[in-house]
């Protein structure tokens, strides 16, 4: 299983030269140009060839892609076309890291409401309970980010004052709440849809009824048993997560101010900022890679039987 | 890009789409434009911020209080506001209001606006004008030092306007702020070889010399642009392209603290050489936000009202009630644009039709509950050069049917098909070109077709003239004199001329009018231009920006709102 996820992994560099390969075919023959957008009104013919010569634009496109290539394997991706003189890395680190800590504390959220929830509706089947919370989560999953950050920015913020409208001080600052509470709203219906479905399968399984049968504590057989077995399939989508940690929760971070890497993102497509463009893309089909290993790993220090193989 | 006092004019571009994005995350503490057009900045989407009738007691600017009545004005304190990261700091490559807001506030030149609009010394502490108005002879003020202390002298002036102009300097506003200065368009065609320019003279350390190559009488109100401020040549030369982080200049600010994305800082300049800024901080939040909560949370000192808080704010027992405020509009013009060497709009009749043929007034009053203002001219009223004999092509369906059937258009099968082209990323188009589309074939039975497309792409095809027609678009004012509106978009030379209109009679009109030493007479060129290109219908005009309201603390004083950005932080003080 680990040899397979390395021999992926060893993949990543031709992925990453592909994906770099078409995000500058598109950027160089699609519709836009940087330079007009960043001369706006101030077009003249004259002074948009300047600088398209000046920033190597003119460049026939294997001489612009290599050019790319030898500074990608040192490490550098260039310089942002918008914000002049960034260093496209230095630009979207700091942004990066606080998406990601906004992405964590979502996760939490969601997972942390979500799983027991599941559970506690699978343990409930049969009664009014499970329904109720099934549906619940359909409701809450449906609520659009953009209903809920305003309404609870209403109603914590200016109503009752708990906590301010913006703001961000990383992951272990009190204002990281509701961001936190508006990114992980959708994911808690997921986890409680996947838990209550993973844990029924589980409940159903013959070794459950052999451990109750051999007089287990309902509590050892729920939770070492049932529980821990039920969250095999949960993790993949843990997994997910974390690939998606680096994606900005772009109308979050609108909402509430969060200096994350959305509004970047979104920014650097319509002025057509392509060495940010192709550093998020990159570190998109990264993480997403990671993310597949990182799922690898855990399965096997979750699931005794993939260990053994 | 594109923006107010960034250079010419601005772009406004209606931006469908995003207008639940806009609406939650407006950057912009004044409310720009209005309903039915947002200003193009390199990032935001401003506030959509309408523009109702309001109570006459409203205050029309923060009130204009007189501090000798309560004695002393107080130092200190701090002034908070939304902003958006600014595409540069550069004085000499800004283009934009998001950079110009800051830029006027850390930097500064020989000349400056007031909050009168009119030009006022800075650094210059006079001027003289010989040679038949050729020639402008500049006098620095005693002592001025930059904000590390550095003395400034006329040779920075030197360097520095030559720097603007020097091709690695890559600005995109030299050669238009500055070209009228002899010698400078050698330095940007030079590829870096030529350095310095024959007009510029230095006489001795407060005495400079600038000859211009003819008499412009835009020249000095040109002079007050970023492009010719006076920065700092070993801190520039520091910094690379980045020096504008240790930013060291001459207006009343200084850069204290940025985080791209998060937030700016400005401190007060000691070495200011005036009156030393009130405030000991302005800091601006760069990251969004909800803009109207954030200020009800006394987390921001200023924000725009949306149009979803419009009646809120308006209901007088609401508490923000006490904080509205009254935003002058900003002199701008929203259009649709002919390309009138495409048919079927190379028919001046054609095109006449289609304007007499909206009736604006409907518009504005049904579909914008008159938060517009209809333009039947194209100089915004109150504008320099504005003038009410102006007469536009008012609605008139009668004659609208008579030229279309004069024209050589009048059959619809063989009429040509018409796309007016709006950008936009998705979403709805704009309600004003739907309904002008809904007039134009009620009316007159001419059918169009409404193309949206991304921001990108439509300013890549307007620069190559390969709109037939567009929409969504506007033209905002840098500098207060007539020549921004009417020879920058019409002249047939100029790169603002989208539509390839082009008349002679406008041309020489324009021409005389730029070295035209007589006020009056200057302006009465400028109007028979106008009127002449409203007579040719090179447009459809379709509305001026009307008064705005915005929401201010009661503890900030002396804020001024103005059409045009100019240096006004200095004077805002707090007063709890």
């Amino acid at each position: 299983m680990l040899t397979y996820s390395l021999r992926r992994l060893m993949w990543t560099p031709v992925l990453l030269v592909f994906v770099s390969f078409f995000v500058f075919l598109l950027g160089t023959y699609g519709p836009g140009d940087p330079v007009e957008i960043r001369l706006g009104n101030n077009y003249t013919p004259e002074l948009a060839e300047r600088l398209r010569d000046r920033l190597g634009l003119n460049d026939p496109f294997p001489v612009q892609y290599g050019r790319f290539l030898g500074r990608a394997l040192r490490g550098d991706l260039g310089e942002s076309l918008t914000f002049r003189g960034r260093d496209v890395i230095t630009l979207i680190g700091p942004k990066l890291l606080t998406s990601a800590q906004l992405n964590v504390a979502g996760a939490i959220v969601a997972f942390g409401f979500g799983t027991p929830l599941g559970f506690y509706a699978a343990k409930r089947q049969g009664t009014w309970i499970d329904p109720s919370l099934v549906v619940g989560a359909l409701v809450i999953f449906a609520l659009p980010v953009f209903l809920t950050g305003p309404l609870a920015i209403l109603v914590f913020a200016v109503n009752l004052d708990w906590v301010p409208v913006s703001g961000w001080g990383g992951l272990f600052d009190y204002r990281v709440v509701l961001p936190a509470l508006t990114t992980g709203l959708p994911g808690i219906a997921v986890f409680v849809r996947l838990m209550r479905a993973s844990t029924l399968d589980v409940l159903g399984q013959e070794y459950i009824q052999m451990a109750r049968s051999k007089g287990l504590r309902a509590s050892v057989v729920n939770y070492r048993h049932v529980a821990r077995n039920a969250l095999l399939p949960i993790i993949t989508i843990l997994g997910f997560t974390i690939a998606g940690l680096f994606g900005g929760s772009l109308i979050t971070e609108l909402i509430f101010g969060i200096p994350g890497i959305g509004r970047l993102a979104l920014d650097s497509v319509f002025s057509r900022d392509y060495p940010v463009i192709t550093a998020l893309t990159l570190l998109g089909a990264v993480s997403l890679v990671v993310a597949n290993l990182v799922i690898d790993i855990i399965y096997t220090l979750i699931d005794p039987r993939i260990r053994l193989r | 890009m594109i923006s107010a006092m960034g250079k010419y004019a601005i772009l406004i571009l209606a931006a469908a789409s995003l207008a639940i994005l806009a609406a939650c995350t407006s950057r912009s503490e004044e409310p720009e434009p209005d309903a039915p057009v947002m200003l193009q900045t390199a990032t935001p989407l401003p506030t959509r911020s309408a523009r109702p009738e309001i109570a006459p007691e409203l205050r029309t600017t923060p009130e204009a209080s007189s501090p000798g009545a309560s004695g002393e004005i107080p130092y200190g304190g701090v002034f908070t506001r939304n902003w958006s990261d600014p595409p540069t700091l550069d004085p000499h490559l800004v283009t934009d209001t998001t950079s110009a807001g800051i830029v006027v506030e850390i930097f500064s030149g020989l000349v400056s606006l007031d909050e009168n609009l009119e030009i006022s010394p800075e650094l210059a502490e006079s001027w003289s004008i010989s040679g038949g108005g050729t020639v402008y002879e500049f006098t620095l003020r005693k002592d001025l030092k930059f904000s590390n202390g550095d003395p400034v002298t006329t040779e920075d002036f030197r360097w520095s306007l030559e720097r603007a102009a020097h091709p690695d300097t890559e600005s995109p506003v030299a050669e238009i702020y500055l070209g009228d200065i002899i010698g400078i368009d050698e330095i940007i065609d030079g590829r870096g070889n030529v350095t310095s320019a024959d007009g510029i003279e230095v006489i001795d350390e407060r005495t400079i010399r600038l000859r211009i190559d003819g008499p412009k009488a835009y020249f000095l109100a040109k002079m007050t642009y970023p492009t010719a401020y006076v920065l700092n040549r070993a801190n520039v030369n520091a910094g690379g392209d980045t020096w504008t982080d240790e930013a060291v200049g001459t207006g009343p600010f200084v850069l204290e603290e940025y985080r791209i994305g998060q937030r700016m800082v400005l401190a007060r300049n000691e070495n200011y050489w005036g009156r030393k800024a009130y405030l000991d901080n302005v800091v601006m939040n760069l990251a969004g936000g909800v803009s109207m909560s954030m200020y009800e949370n006394d987390e921001i000192d200023i924000t725009g009202v949306g149009l979803a808080d419009l009646n809120r704010v308006q209901d007088p027992t609401e508490d923000l009630n006490a904080d509205l405020i009254r935003v002058p509009p900003q002199f701008s013009i929203s259009y649709v644009g002919f390309n009138v060497d495409e048919p079927p709009f190379d028919d001046p009749k054609f095109r006449q039709a289609l304007n007499y043929a909206v009736d604006k007034e409907t518009i504005a009053e049904h579909v914008y509950s008159g938060l517009v203002l209809p333009a039947y001219g194209i100089i915004p009223p109150g504008f320099p050069g504005f003038s009410e004999e102006i007469k536009g092509l008012r609605f008139d369906l009668e004659k609208a049917k008579q030229l279309l059937q004069e024209s050589r258009y009048a059959d619809p099968e063989s009429r040509p098909r018409i796309t007016v082209t709006i950008p936009g990323t998705g979403g709805l188009p704009g309600r004003d070109v739907q309904v002008v589309k809904d007039m134009w074939s009620e009316n007159l039975g001419v059918e169009i077709e409404i193309q949206q497309v991304e921001w990108a792409t439509y300013l890549q095809d307007l620069n190559r003239s390969r709109l037939q027609a567009w929409g969504g678009l506007g033209w905002e004012a840098d500098y207060p004199d007539p020549q921004d509106f009417i020879d920058i978009l019409f002249h047939s030379e100029s790169a603002g001329n989208h539509g390839a209109y082009s008349n002679p009679d406008v041309d020489r009109l324009v021409e005389q009018a730029r070295t035209e030493q007589d006020i009056i007479r200057r302006v009465q060129l400028y109007n028979e231009a106008e009127q002449i290109i409203l007579d040719d219908s090179a447009w459809l005009p379709m509305w001026f920006d009307t008064e705005g309201l915005a929401l201010l603390k009661s503890w900030v004083k002396d804020y001024a709102f103005t059409p045009i950005i100019i240096p006004k932080l200095k004077n805002i003080y707090i007063q709890k």
